[in-house]
This record gives structure tokens, C-alpha cells and sequence, in this order.
């Protein structure tokens, strides 16, 4: 298992378009994917887990992923989190 | 991708349902909204529910949600109406309509099973909102 720390930077967070392209992006990998903030985990393959998270612009969370493609996984989640989600 | 069509009786919500969800979706994503009757008035209509149904059908197939009630019973008059060939594709989500047509329309966009779009729809039920 493979875990990284993220920020959110996007003006959004982790909700509504973002939350689905995170979700998309998270789901085109083999292996299991959670997301862990303010000691609670959820599904990173479950929109409707992700969305209770309520993370926020500014919030830091950890991805963890684990299985063959986790650090292809971990890397595509990364860029797109970066990226802004193509918020700018 | 498995199409998706909101029943609400009215015709306000499920389009509001739909633009919600719309920002979610995969642009050649089908999310059809068949609220109200055909008069604008509130109610569900079977054969509204039935064109909407056949205009979101795709090969993956389509799940219905639902709001309250009648809106079932129009459901499954309107999926007497439908072609054999097309009810075995078709299911009813028993899930609470707004959630569950977000999580449903986000699993259909990464291709997902008919039935496993059904049950991320029905997932909506034990959603907590404050942690």
C-alpha cells in the first residue's frame, strides 16, 4: 500500500464536477483507493463517499491506494489534484 | 453507459434533478428528466416515464429514479408500455431521488454494470450527511 498527502487548491474543493473527476479518475485503477481526512476514511470509488467528505479549498487529506497499479494511481490523482481539476 | 431518467411529479424538480447531476456526467452521457404531466401540472405521467426511458436506453440499459409513491406505480405502468426487449434492461432505484441520482450518474459515467449502477443509487440510502 502506497499512501500520498494532498491540498486541495481549486476554488471547489472536492465536490460537485471535482469530486466526480476524482472518482473517475480514481475508478479507471485496479486497485483499492480511500480517501482519509479528520479521522474518517471513505470509498475514493464512491462519489457519494467522497462528497460526505466535505473537504473544502485549502483542505489537506491523504489518498492511500493499494494494489498492482497503485502508484500509477496515486500519480494520476495527484496530477489532477494539481492540476486544479481544470478549475485555473 | 447505463442512461438514467428522473420521475418526479414535478416537472421542475426532476430538470433541476437533471442540471445537477449534468455537471457530473460525461457529456454523451443520457440523463432524461420526465417530471410532471403533460400539461405542466404536478403528477407522473406513464407515458411521459415510457419516451423517457426509450430515449435514455442504451445498450448497458437504464435505471429509473424515482420521488415518491404513484411515481413507482407510473414506472411500472410505463415499463408494461415498453418492448419486451427493453424492460429486461430496465430498473427501479429504491433510493432517495437527488443522492441517488448523483451516485448513479457518476458510476454509469466509468461504464459500469446495470447493476452496479442500481446499487450505488440504492448506496444513497445509507448516505450520512453530518459526521
Amino acid at each position: 500500500m502506497t499512501e500520498i498527502q494532498l491540498v486541495l487548491t481549486n476554488p471547489t474543493g472536492l465536490h460537485a464536477r471535482p469530486a466526480s473527476q476524482f472518482v473517475q479518475t480514481a475508478s479507471k485503477f485496479k486497485s483499492k483507493v480511500k480517501i482519509l481526512s479528520g479521522g474518517k476514511q471513505v470509498d475514493a470509488k464512491s462519489i457519494l463517499g467522497v462528497m460526505t467528505m466535505g473537504l473544502r479549498s485549502g483542505a489537506a487529506f491523504t489518498v492511500t491506494a493499494d494494489g498492482e497499479d497503485e502508484a500509477e494511481c496515486l500519480a494520476a490523482l495527484a496530477a489532477l489534484v494539481e492540476s486544479k481539476f481544470g478549475e485555473g | 453507459m447505463v442512461g438514467i431518467v428522473i420521475v418526479s411529479h414535478s416537472a421542475k424538480v426532476a430538470e433541476g434533478i437533471r442540471e445537477l447531476a449534468q455537471q457530473m456526467a460525461k457529456p454523451e452521457q443520457k440523463i432524461i428528466a420526465a417530471g410532471g404531466m403533460a400539461d405542466g401540472s404536478i403528477g407522473t405521467d406513464a407515458m411521459r416515464v415510457s419516451e423517457a426511458i426509450e430515449e435514455a436506453m442504451t445498450e448497458a440499459g437504464v435505471v429509473v429514479m424515482v420521488d415518491l409513491g404513484s411515481a413507482v406505480l407510473s414506472t411500472d405502468t410505463a415499463l408494461e408500455i415498453l418492448d419486451e426487449s427493453l424492460r429486461a434492461r430496465v430498473r427501479i432505484a429504491d433510493a432517495p431521488i437527488l443522492e441517488g441520482t448523483i451516485g448513479a450518474v457518476v458510476e454509469a459515467s466509468v461504464g459500469s454494470s446495470l447493476e452496479q449502477v442500481l446499487a450505488t443509487a440504492e448506496g444513497a440510502r445509507e448516505m450520512r450527511k453530518c459526521l
